[in-house]
């Protein structure tokens, strides 16, 4: 089987010949070409050359556009600090949403347009003409709260939650209206997935993710899979009790952080639902040797059940020994 | 009394007004600042914190009962400043060079301020020297680092180690913390401390303050 095939087996559910592997990689990719980071998150052909390399050094079953949080921030005007070699960040302080009056003259900003976005757009539509074929070519966008956090300031968000709920309401209302479009560009160029990083979502507990979290992932998951693809949603930290929620997102993929044991998720899911992960990428996958890895996606495996996919907990970490990472690609590939 | 325990319930569940108004009642009633903060608003604190570790409160309730707190310690702080009342130790605090996060940071900060710290909070993105220039013309004791990516986490050593060239890594107790980070990383890079937790990070000042 591809990558492509073994990856679509798995989410329908039929037989694969092996575990399909799609771990986070970032900063470990570009390391692999030798590049800056700053270069792999403004530049897609830089991206592009360092996730085929990766994919193709450890047989991934996937590539991905994921690169940072701030590619629709900064299209829409929000501030971001940018560093040589690690991926740029949000500027709190001057969050673009500082005064809430601002949400309502906000425009949608087009993917099609000169800008970040459109980047990685682009970036799809190379590695699908590169690898299409073969491997899942996985676009990416920021979830609902996420995205909302990145526009408002994640700390002021927090407290709009209980001081303004209509305004959480209309802004990520906001945040997924924006982000269906960018699903519908990546789409067009070639992904044949999508996932979504929702990271603030595990900050809030299971009454706020109910009550206004989920119902925007659902309608954003809904909205992206009727352009023809399958969703991966992927909340960093700890999701134990949010993870039920999770689970009836509509989401093809749930993509879950160390913290979270897929035990657990699995409990609150049924057993037909895709899980991937978890593996601690620092203490397990980094700091780790290729027997403990071995043992720690045993675990997992032996959580989850057949509907898993093999992947660490959150992106590979910068430093990870080539040697830990060939352990997690003979796992994947002697498991079916 | 009856005051100041409406100061803790409204510091519990996150009510800024009502902890501003209790303030002023205890105060009117009698009630000395200094017992206000070690008898009232830590013991709140320590419940937010507990029932932050056992997953009845998340960030924004922390968050939430942390601006009541700090609607009280508005109060209060000029009165205990007046009064001479020194604090449990003091701490300079932040997010470390290269790393913008700092909602953990946050947590930590308001958590050792309600444990009754003084609080001296840097930000983010805070390079060694800034570190290094607050601990000594605060004289503060403890230094608390924090970093949520593990691209970061080196910043934290480059951070102890300008305060050992400085001199003066006899004179501060250094703790660290952020998702990423192990105590095995703690131990590595010579911090004298690290926590998983905020409620956590209190505990632990109290034991550095102390040693």
């Amino acid at each position: 089987m591809t990558g492509k095939e073994r990856i679509l087996a798995k989410l329908r559910g039929e037989p694969t010949d092996s575990l399909p592997l799609m771990p986070i990689t970032m900063m470990f990719a570009c390391d692999l070409i030798g590049a800056q980071y700053r270069d792999y998150a403004r530049d897609h052909r830089v991206l592009v050359e360092a996730q085929l390399a990766v994919a193709e050094r450890f047989d991934f079953d996937h590539v991905s556009a994921i690169s940072d949080p701030t590619r629709e921030a900064s299209d829409l005007g929000g501030a971001v600090e940018w560093f040589d070699n690690q991926p740029p960040a949000i500027v709190e302080s001057r969050a673009l949403l500082g005064e809430k009056a601002k949400l309502a003259n906000l425009r949608l900003p087009d993917p099609a347009a000169p800008g970040r976005m459109r980047d990685r757009v682009e970036a799809v539509r190379m590695l699908a003409a590169a690898s299409g074929t073969t491997r899942i070519v996985e676009g990416w966008l920021e979830g609902p709260c996420g995205m909302s956090a990145n526009l408002r300031g994640l700390n002021t968000l927090m407290l709009d939650f209980f001081d303004d709920p209509p305004f959480v309401e209309a802004l990520f209302a906001f945040t997924v209206r924006m982000e269906i479009e960018f699903a519908r560009a990546q789409v067009a160029a070639g992904a044949t997935l999508i996932g979504i990083g929702d990271p603030a979502a595990s900050l809030v507990g299971p009454k706020l993710y109910a009550q206004f979290v989920l119902p925007a992932e659902q309608e954003l998951i809904a909205a992206i899979r009727a352009l023809g693809v399958p969703v991966q949603l992927h909340i960093c930290g700890n999701t134990k009790r949010i993870v039920e929620g999770m689970g009836r997102t509509g989401a093809d993929i749930i993509d879950l952080d160390s913290p979270t044991p897929l035990g657990h998720a699995r409990r609150a899911m049924p057993a037909s639902q895709v899980l991937l992960g978890n593996i601690d990428p620092v203490r397990a996958l980094r700091d780790g040797t290729p027997a403990s890895i071995e043992a720690a996606l045993a675990e997992c495996f032996a959580q989850a059940g057949p509907a898993y996919i093999c992947g660490a907990g959150c992106e590979m970490p910068r430093g990870t020994p080539h040697a830990n990472v060939d352990a997690m690609t003979r796992f994947a590939r002697s498991r079916s | 009394m009856a005051d100041t325990d409406e100061l803790q319930e409204a510091v519990i569940k996150g009510d800024a007004k009502a902890a501003a108004a209790a303030t002023q009642a205890a105060l009117a009633a009698g009630v000395t600042p200094l017992s206000i903060v070690t008898e009232h608003l830590v013991p709140a604190m320590d419940e937010v914190g507990r029932r932050f570790e056992c997953q009845d409160y998340f960030v924004p309730e922390m968050l939430l009962s942390a601006r009541a707190m700090k609607a009280s310690m508005e109060i209060v702080r000029p009165l205990l400043a007046a009064s001479g009342a020194e604090p449990i130790g003091r701490v300079v605090i932040g997010t470390v060079q290269g790393d913008l996060h700092d909602i953990g940071k946050n947590l930590v900060a308001s958590m050792l301020e309600g444990g009754g710290f003084e609080v001296i909070d840097l930000g983010v993105n805070v390079e060694p020297r800034r570190f290094i220039e607050a601990a000594s013309s605060r004289n503060a004791g403890l230094v608390a680092l924090s970093a949520l990516l593990t691209v970061t986490m080196p910043a934290m050593k480059t951070t102890i180690d300008a305060f050992a060239a400085a001199g003066l890594r006899e004179k501060v107790k250094i703790m660290v913390g952020g998702a990423p980070v192990t105590e095995q990383y703690a131990n590595t890079i010579g911090a004298d401390g690290y926590s998983e937790s905020a409620a956590g990070a209190v505990a632990l000042a109290r034991r550095l303050a102390a040693a």
